[in-house]
């Protein structure tokens, strides 16, 4: 699937690992962020240096409060923002030294909205996804086509396959900009807060989704978000971010600290484990 | 899902070219001028075997030295403007974008005007003489494209809401300008201009500009045409587009140069015309969907055949006067845009 | 998953692939094709219509330098302006002018000549059509872009300057009644126009020049600036403009206009009447009561002739000088406020415009008979 890669060289960190024969896939490198406002003023750290990765069949989430840096995390990964300092590295190569359409073939996000000026129908929008396989003038021939009719099966969205995207509900919208996603045919799963606009069965229906898709397909699937019950149930691994610093990456239940939580998220709670071997998350009220 | 294919392309371009065929034929038949279609048939199939002395017509070489030059002229204005229109409504991801609201239309009057002005005061060579308003409107057109720009600009970043406001705020800096040249300098050429300025296609070209005018168009049109995979996701959003695998930065310059080179020519040659490059992406948007690969060549040949049609009736409807094609199309363009808004909205 | 995606790609439709490399090509040669078409229909048509009579014309240099090759005696004339049409008649040869502009309406028989549109947007079909042999235009009226859609066309063109001066109008007609191959009845013609003119002069002689001014449009007020032919005709008529403005058409306000007080307000009317009313509508804007003229209703009003560099412009100028200093001309016949062309005798007394036909026509022509102005 992947085309050779002319521009981008692995590590060798990267290829030790992957001559050690473990599996990662995603591997964020000592990675930080900083900008300046105006040149005169000194540079705002928005990430300290972090690592994590994560492996194939994975779901990582980003987790922390308003404002801590995890949509800058997801931005560097994704490609939208070059780190200030670090690598980041998808199965051996540098994500940022590879062209943007074959970045697009391996790294797939996943918007919460999508706002077209003109409307069109959904096949058609998630044949979009098709385009970073397409050469200049192609057009979508038959096995592009099988592949965003696939996509939109696995997100059980067929039955919405000729609608117009204007004239569906926000939950219907969020399954066929997964689809999109998924007609890419990705490596990687990038989601940021899709869980904002969906009620709560929406909520689990589609971490559920995305726990199905993931090991089925053998994706690498990373979400940033605050819904701490959530990435309790489903996540396989934890980075958990305030102010901008990792504070601790791992599963969650090594986590979920009851004292950790409470420094991050500013308020009273308790953890349980359930007989699942997951943490559950109860939130007081502060008086 | 029935995404488009080669075949259906060309099906439906070929239905849209053999309109426009179907319209320049009754182009050709009307005018001032009676001709019958036969012996315009027999006379030109006659030059093209190279014998021109065989005419028999007493008529064919009016139209065929006027006419035809008038019409080909006004397919390849329409079908830059359209494609210009297209273009730009794509990138700015505005419904109201088309090359005036940039100021480039503008920005190239001026340019004709200032080439007038400056021609009058030097001794220009005859075969000099005709390129010089067009290259005037030209280079009119390049500094507002990079002026408006240059003002677009933010960070780096080409920010719509700005460039269309930097193309206002030009349009009206620039008219402002024209109308005092033209109230201040009076001379015979500049009485042409009021006329030039509302669009006319009535002046037979040197025939270096038509070629000029018709490789330019292609080369741009052709340059637009293979971005329009990527203009289809620029339309979802940029941040979309770049996630998809599109090269945003470069396919912005590239379409912004070509659209306003399509602007450049086509103003020109034939003045300000308006609403061709507004509407036609619109009525073909609404009739073949809003995927580049088939909108771009749609409204390209759309605008060619709206615009032939309004010179057809530009040239007919008082004859033997001309009206300016210019305002052919506003009295027709206002009132089918009045319509399109409606719709949106009910 | 993957795998069964690719399983299935195979039992899919086949699309031949070999179409994304080759269309682009097909339309490119068809694109070649069709420049290649048009520039043999273009090269042919032109070379076909270009003139392959060269003997019988020379070459000329119009009054704005360019230079033209127009036949010796043109017999197909198509005039651009309503001037140069007038003009064409006064020089007798309207025999020869085979269409002018819509808005050419002067001698009444012109309106019946073929027409090719307006003076600004002229019909090149129509003017085609008419094969002529010459197009006569002005820098004053016609557009650049109209000669030189004559010149791709291979239609000789030619040019008048922008009028400036009475006499600038004299020696135009006589030079076009030149290339028009009557230079006999332009000499006639213009020495009759200069023999009228002297003799205002000499009765002008003694008499001080009236300030007038001369008003085109009303609201707003525009006058006519110093450099014009009209300002000259003013001159010639024993007025003089109070407008000093090097402006062809300077808007005047009208506290300079109160200023400057004028004795007269001078209206060119194309009709009867129109003159009157242009006047009263003046004086009911408010402000125009301070002025001299506007109270003691010193208006004059001429025929339009005084707006078109043609030899009728003369008719104007007397007219004017008649109604500005009647004290000087008590000795001869008044003459009426507009001249209309008559097929009966034409009246006792000063020559209003009649002349002899050009060499090459035959004809009776005299004094009192029908080729009165």
């Amino acid at each position: 699937m992947s085309s050779p890669l002319r521009s981008a060289i692995p590590s060798s960190a990267g290829a030790e690992q992957l001559r050690a024969g473990s599996d990662v896939r995603l591997s964020v490198e000592q990675v930080s962020y900083a900008y300046s406002p105006n040149p005169s003023q000194a540079p705002l750290f928005t990430l300290e240096a972090l690592s994590f990765q994560a492996k194939p069949a994975e779901i990582v989430a980003i987790l922390g409060p308003n404002a801590c840096g995890k949509s800058t995390l997801l931005k560097l990964i994704s490609g939208e923002l070059q780190p200030m300092s670090g690598r980041i590295f998808l199965n051996g190569f540098e994500t940022h030294a590879l062209p943007a359409k074959t970045r697009a073939q391996r790294i797939a996000m996943v918007q919460q909205e999508s706002r077209l000026l003109f409307p069109s129908r959904a096949w058609e929008f998630v044949l979009q996804g098709r385009h970073p396989y397409g050469r200049g003038m192609r057009f979508e021939n038959s096995d592009d086509v099988l592949i965003a009719e696939n996509a939109l099966a696995q997100t059980g969205a067929s039955h919405l396959s000729d609608r117009w995207m204007d004239k569906i509900s926000g939950g219907e919208k969020q399954r066929i900009i997964l689809a999109r996603a998924l007609a890419q045919q990705p490596l990687l799963l990038l989601l940021d807060e899709p869980t904002l606009h969906l009620d709560i069965g929406a909520q689990v229906d589609l971490l559920a989704s995305l726990k199905r898709l993931a090991a089925e397909n053998r994706y690498s699937v990373v979400v940033v978000t605050h819904e701490l019950n959530l990435v309790g149930e489903y996540a396989d691994q934890v980075v958990l971010l305030q102010k901008g610093k990792c504070l601790r990456v791992g599963p969650p239940a090594t986590v979920y600290q009851r004292e950790l939580l409470e420094q991050v998220f500013q308020a009273p709670l308790s953890v349980e484990m359930t007989a699942s071997g997951r943490p559950r998350v109860t939130l007081f009220s502060k008086t | 899902m029935r995404p488009l294919t080669w075949e259906r392309l060309l099906l439906r371009c070929g239905l849209l070219a053999l309109i426009l065929f179907g319209v320049v034929v009754v182009s050709l038949k009307m005018g001032a001028v009676q001709v019958s279609l036969y012996g315009l048939g027999r006379d030109l199939i006659h030059v093209l075997l190279g014998r021109s002395s065989a005419i028999s017509t007493d008529y064919g070489m009016i139209v065929l030295n006027i006419r035809l030059p008038r019409i080909l002229l006004g397919i390849v204005v329409g079908a830059s403007l359209s494609v210009a229109g297209a273009s730009f409504q794509a990138l700015l991801r505005n419904p109201l974008a088309d090359p005036y609201v940039l100021g480039i239309s503008s920005g190239a009057a001026l340019g004709a005007i200032v080439a007038l002005i400056v021609e009058s005061h030097m001794a220009i060579s005859p075969e000099m003489a005709g390129l010089v308003t067009p290259f005037g409107a030209f280079i009119g057109a390049a500094i507002t494209i990079a002026a408006v720009y240059l003002l677009g600009m933010r960070d780096g970043q080409m920010e719509s809401s700005t460039l269309l406001l930097g193309g206002i705020i030009s349009a009206s800096f620039l008219s402002a300008v024209i109308m005092f040249l033209m109230t201040t300098l009076s001379g015979s050429n500049l009485r042409g201009t009021a006329f030039w300025l509302m669009g006319d296609l009535s002046t037979p070209q040197p025939k270096t500009l038509l070629y000029l005018l018709g490789i330019g168009f292609l080369l741009a049109a052709g340059a637009i045409y293979t971005t329009s995979s990527d203009l289809n996701l620029l339309l979802a959003g940029e941040k979309e587009a770049m996630h998809l695998g599109v090269e945003v930065r470069r396919v912005r310059i590239v379409v912004y140069i070509a659209a306003s080179i399509l602007t450049g020519l086509a103003v020109s040659v034939s003045g300000a015309i308006g609403y061709v490059g507004l509407l036609v992406p619109h009525v073909m948007r609404l009739i073949f969907g809003s995927d580049h690969r088939m909108l771009i060549p749609a409204s390209a040949l759309g605008g060619a055949i709206a615009l032939v049609l309004a010179d057809t009736l530009a040239r007919t409807v008082v004859a033997p006067s001309d009206l300016p094609v210019g305002a052919m199309t506003a009295m027709a363009g206002a009132p089918l845009f009045i319509y399109l808004l409606r719709r949106r909205i009910a | 998953m993957l795998g069964k995606i690719s399983h299935n790609s195979r039992r899919g439709r086949f699309v031949p692939r070999f179409r994304c490399q080759s269309s682009p090509r097909t339309i490119l040669l068809v694109f070649a094709l069709l420049f290649f078409l048009a520039e043999k229909v273009t090269a042919q048509a032109n070379a076909a219509s270009a003139t392959p009579a060269q003997a019988n014309t020379h070459e000329v240099v119009d009054e704005v330098g360019r230079s033209v090759r127009v036949p010796l005696v043109p017999t197909r004339i198509v005039s651009l302006a309503p001037n140069l049409t007038e003009t064409v008649y006064a020089l007798g040869l309207q025999d020869r002018l085979v269409g002018d502009t819509d808005y050419c309406d002067y001698p009444p028989e012109a309106q019946k000549k073929p027409k090719v549109g307006g003076a600004i947007n002229p019909n090149l079909e129509q003017i085609a059509a008419l094969r002529p042999d010459l197009v006569l235009v002005t820098k004053d009226l016609n557009r650049l872009d109209t000669v030189r859609a004559l010149d791709t066309l291979g239609i000789p063109s030619y040019s008048t300057d922008a009028a400036h001066t009475i006499d600038g109008i004299i020696s135009s007609t006589e030079r076009l009644a030149g290339i028009l191959g009557a230079a006999q009845a332009g000499k006639v013609v213009g020495d009759d126009l200069h023999r009228r003119l002297t003799t205002l002069q000499e009765s002008l002689r003694s008499v001080p020049a009236t300030h007038v001014l001369f008003v085109v449009w009303t609201q707003p007020l525009i006058s006519a600036g110093k450099n014009t032919f009209i300002a000259d005709a003013l001159r010639k008529a024993g007025a003089i403009s109070i407008v000093d403005s090097t402006q062809d058409w300077p808007q005047m306000s009208l506290e300079e206009v109160v200023h400057l007080q004028p004795d007269y307000l001078v209206f060119a009317a194309d009709q009867t009447g129109a003159g009157t009313r242009a006047f009263e509508a003046l004086v009911s804007l408010p402000g125009w009561q301070l002025l001299d003229a506007v109270r003691n209703r010193h208006y004059a009003v001429i025929s339009d002739a005084v707006n078109r560099p043609a030899p009728r412009i003369v008719s104007a100028i007397e007219d004017l000088a008649h109604q500005l200093h009647p004290a000087s001309f008590q000795d001869l016949p008044s003459l009426g406020k507009e001249i209309v062309p008559t097929n009966s005798t034409s009246p006792a007394g000063p020559q209003a415009g009649s002349f002899p036909p050009p060499d090459s026509l035959s004809g009776t022509c005299g004094m009192e008979s029908s080729c009165a102005l």
